[in-house]
């Protein structure tokens, strides 16, 4: 088990991996996202939502760290981009949010790894050659997800690089 | 003088008003999570209903963990604003304080234990004196087997109290003399706050709205390693 190389060629097939995603997640999944401004974080978690059954817009939790959605599961979206304390975390209730038996997408994620269960699917997203390229990168840690290696790479051989 | 107090550390959220009678109102719900959407309207209630105006506090009470942060945000900066707002003091109290003291005519010692999520319980443990109860040692933060590994260091029998002792009381199932206080006593309540801060206010134990901070039992201080953010 190592990385699964994805490579997408818009927006809106970025989504496509996203809800492809989103069909193997569990309560109490944790999901980091990883990329710089515009390669598509919030466009991965508009897509992860819609595929559970989210109605309400998705936008970037930058400046308000924490949005909350109801769809078939409750989804945690944080960013924690705008932190400079690991000890932030928890005045952003990290600890009950983990715990609260939804799914949680942390942008930037992997910055505040020391404040998080190591028990995570990883999503980095980097630019590819032309404009609306990209390529994903997921890596997975922990028992739970190491059990769903082999239902993910079905689920995401379409977009293998 | 009245004193408000304001609770929302874990899952029940609430209110009450006191002073040198003793408790005039008391405000408690522990259904549900949004404690931003009760808790204002509960302290206008029990002001309405008990007749009482804000401007007849003369302190802000309020819990200030540990508990849960997406609570307890919303009681402290409730508490800091109203305070700011009257220009009057607050007193902040400890939510394993406010769980004990209501057990202070136990025979025994006692446990208050708070769910910290995620597997881990805040606890202390307390011994009654002459009108209240003393804790011994500083709050700790700890798995259920800590929590359990320190019940079977004490000597006699234990009382806990607690959400935290309820959600795990499988965890807790070899430790012997044991007894766990029911659900209705399990959250640290508003009353119980309003008297403690009221003994406080009277030897003018309080500081200023700014001064208040949140029990931090779980802080990581490291600073954040943002060299992919500072690059750019």
């Amino acid at each position: 088990m190592t990385v699964l190389e994805l490579c997408t060629a818009a927006a809106t097939e970025t989504k496509a991996v996203a809800a492809a995603l989103a069909a193997l997640v569990r309560p109490g999944d944790l999901v980091l996202l990883e990329g710089e401004m515009g390669a598509g974080k919030t466009a991965f978690v508009q897509g992860f939502a819609a595929a559970l059954g989210v109605s309400d817009p998705v936008t970037s939790p930058t400046f308000t760290l924490h949005h909350e959605y109801d769809g078939r599961l409750t989804i945690h979206h944080l960013d924690v981009y705008r932190l400079e304390h690991l000890a932030e975390t928890v005045d952003l209730a990290l600890s009950e949010i983990l715990d609260d038996g939804g799914v949680t997408v942390i942008e930037w994620g992997a910055a505040v790894l020391d404040a998080l269960p190591a028990d995570y699917l990883e999503l980095r997203i980097t630019f590819g050659d032309e404009p609306d390229d990209r390529r994903l990168a997921v890596r997975v840690v922990g028992a739970s997800w190491a059990a769903r290696w082999g239902r993910l790479g079905e689920a995401l051989e379409v977009w293998r690089c | 003088m009245l004193i408000l107090g304001i609770e929302s550390a874990t899952m029940q959220v609430g209110c009450a008003i006191g002073g040198h009678e003793g408790v005039l109102a008391h405000v408690e719900l522990c259904r549900g999570r949004r404690h931003a959407e009760t808790l204002v309207p509960a302290i206008e209630f029990a002001c309405r209903q008990a007749d009482v105006r804000l401007d007849e506090f003369g302190a802000i009470a309020v819990d200030i963990g540990p508990g849960l942060f997406t609570g307890m945000r919303v009681g402290i900066a409730t508490a800091k604003s109203l305070a700011h707002a009257l220009r009057v003091p607050v007193i902040g109290i400890a939510s394993l304080d406010l769980l004990a003291f209501p057990l202070r005519f136990a025979d025994r010692l006692i446990g208050a234990v708070i769910d910290a999520r995620r597997g881990e319980v805040f606890y202390a443990f307390y011994r009654q004196v002459p009108g209240g109860v003393q804790r011994l040692g500083d709050p700790q933060l700890g798995t259920p087997a800590d929590l359990a590994a320190d019940l079977l260091a004490l000597p006699g029998e234990v009382l806990l109290v607690g959400d935290g002792a309820l959600r795990h009381r499988e965890a807790l199932r070899d430790v012997p003399r044991l007894e766990l206080a029911e659900q209705w006593l399990s959250h640290p309540s508003a009353a119980p706050l309003v008297q403690l801060a009221h003994a406080r206010a009277l030897r003018e134990e309080w500081v200023s709205p700014w001064e208040l901070q949140p029990l931090y039992l779980r802080k990581p201080d490291a600073e954040i390693n943002w060299s992919t953010r500072d690059q750019r």
